[in-house]
């Protein structure tokens, strides 16, 4: 079904050179590094016909995943002349509902997205839970990451996987009381955020094996897994650096320093947290996601130089002009941007206008 | 000063304190709308505060208004005794397809932070569903929660239902959530829209004492 990676991104090698780079800069603090990604509607737009419920997820695991390979395809196909940053990457998309469910609790299968329940009444719930790895949506998962990687592997696409980060999957696990247990059960949180460390390093470990079992040969098919572990901070948006300095981030780090290096992601109305992402050890990315109603992180470029400290900003924008005129304050620091676009020709067209200002 | 100490105990999220000083300053002869607009309210006002300050975030916001609920249980039958009655009623819920809560949860809690009574029909509700709770209930005031770009879709809808129903003209429409602007919110015909929890009470009390003002 997919073709070798080099027929995707007919510049790879240039590309991981240069991504490589960006991230051996900002894991030694070192600025300089600007790149581009455009993003045309069909890099994304494909999630939406995708239609989770149409799948029975005892019996139908090689149709999801020949299904969504072929749209993976398909949408890697469209940009296949685009000479930006981004590398086609094949992973498993079940909605948020996943995220969580591997450790307890069902999947709420919806037509684009899923949902899980928090099932942990009392925050030490977790003590009962059945030992890590043995619920049916851990299982589950692993068949379907391994289906895709059968289709897959042959090509060398790089497989990816994001995570929740602790505390992340504590609030999925627990819902809204989790806001309380900071104040209420302290030393019981940092049990359950212990826990959740500690599940996400056993589920990315077992993910990582499928991986590398499948694409060890490949020379590029282990780039965003090996040595490396994405999470989402998103419930950090929530709270105050203070609580995310004593609850958070000793978490947040030992997963990180189980695996290496950290790719993150927060929101930009988290814009105060950058701070303290970035002085995580070990932090090459930040996705600092922009947020309606909250600042534009393209406008507080300077700020966020300071506190990045090298680590690479991956931010969006709204338009070309917005890099342009903020391309000499970038360069002190390490981004990565990202432009949406209306087709691939526009895509193309800011692709060369950026290689011309870099 | 004891309406002050149940202001700053609530700030800094004391349930039990607030709940104690509340009785002692009726027992100390205040009268309980006082103790509501001067304690409660006021120490609820200046969460509502920082937190659109981005001085305190949703922990210390959820701990505050639980004092605040702690103090109600208090209050609230004297309050009803002395005729006291909300300054409006609304209806909230996060839109049908939307499963997240602690937007709306905080809407509702800094509503009711207002004194505005609250009928809360959860997530992922319908327009059948609002528009038989706005049939039910007679609400000044429904909010609409939306936290995905998928979902506040749904406000528009819900809105054109509310219309087509006959009830449009009987209620104010306020939409918020992450991706809610308020070009979006005068898109769909929605009256108000707000960025965040604190600005929603605000807007509810102006929207609410106007049409008290309006009425009369």
């Amino acid at each position: 079904m997919f073709n070798k990676l080099e027929w995707y991104k007919p510049n790879l090698a240039e590309t991981v050179n240069m991504l490589e780079r960006l991230y051996y800069d900002a894991l030694n603090r070192q600025g300089g590094n600007v790149t581009f990604r455009a993003l045309p509607p069909s890099d994304v737009d494909f999630y939406s016909t995708f239609d989770l419920r149409k799948y029975n997820y005892d019996t139908d695991i090689t149709r999801y995943a020949e299904d969504l390979c072929i749209l993976l395809h398909n949408s890697y196909c469209k940009r296949r002349l685009l000479d930006d940053n981004m590398l086609p990457t094949i992973s498993p998309a079940l909605g948020i509902g996943d995220y969580s469910a591997f450790v307890t609790g069902e999947i709420d299968f919806r037509q684009d997205t899923s949902w899980s329940q928090p099932s942990l009444k009392e925050v030490d719930d977790w003590k009962h839970l059945p030992p890590l790895g043995t619920s049916k949506w851990y299982q589950r998962f692993l068949v379907i990451c391994e289906e895709m990687l059968k289709i897959s592997a042959g090509s060398g696409i790089p497989f990816i996987r994001g995570f929740f980060s602790p505390l992340d999957l504590a609030g999925a696990l627990r819902g809204e009381e989790l806001y309380y247990d900071f104040y209420d059960n302290p030393d019981e949180l940092h049990e359950l955020l212990n826990y959740c460390a500690d599940a996400t390093i056993k589920f990315a470990d077992d993910i990582y094996d499928l991986a590398d079992k499948y694409l060890r040969d490949s020379k590029y098919g282990l780039f965003y897994t090996k040595g490396i572990i994405n999470m989402s901070e998103d419930i950090a948006c929530m709270i105050s650096g203070t609580l995310y300095r004593e609850f958070c981030r000793p978490h947040t780090q030992k997963v990180i320093d189980h695996f290496g290096v950290g790719h993150l992601h927060t929101h930009s109305r988290a814009m105060y947290l950058v701070k303290e992402i970035c002085s995580l050890n070990n932090v090459a990315n930040l996705w600092l996601a922009t947020d309606p109603n909250a600042p534009k992180p393209i406008e507080h470029i300077e700020q966020l130089v300071d506190d990045a400290n090298g680590v690479c900003l991956a931010i969006d924008c709204e338009h070309f002009t917005e890099i342009k005129n903020n391309f000499y304050k970038l360069k002190k620091g390490n981004f990565s941007i990202t432009l949406p676009v209306k087709n691939i020709e526009e895509a193309i067209e800011f692709t060369e206008k950026f290689k011309i200002l870099r | 000063m004891i309406l002050e100490n149940i202001s700053l105990s609530l700030q800094r999220g004391k349930a039990k304190e607030v709940k104690m000083q509340v009785q002692a300053a009726l027992d100390s002869g205040v009268s309980p709308q006082y103790i509501l607009n001067c304690g409660l309210i006021h120490g609820m006002n200046v969460i509502g505060g920082k937190f659109k300050n981005n001085e305190v975030f949703v922990p210390e916001v959820l701990v505050a208004a639980r004092a605040m609920n702690a103090g109600l249980e208090i209050l609230r039958p004297i309050l009803v005794q002395t005729g006291i009655r909300p300054i409006g009623r609304a209806i909230i819920c996060t839109v049908k397809g939307d499963l997240h809560d602690i937007g709306k949860n905080l809407v509702k809690m800094m509503l009711e932070g207002q004194a505005i009574d609250c009928i809360d029909l959860g997530v992922d509700v319908d327009s059948d569903e609002i528009i038989a709770a706005i049939k039910e209930h007679n609400p000044d005031l429904v909010c609409l929660s939306a936290l995905l770009t998928t979902t506040m879709i749904e406000q528009k809808v819900i809105i054109e239902n509310i219309e087509k129903a006959g009830l449009r003209d009987k209620v104010k429409i306020m939409v918020g959530g992450a991706p809610v602007t308020e070009a979006f919110a005068k898109e769909i015909k929605a009256d108000a829209f707000s960025p965040d929890a604190a600005s929603a009470a605000e807007t509810a009390v102006q929207m609410l004492t106007k049409q008290v003002d309006d009425d009369v």
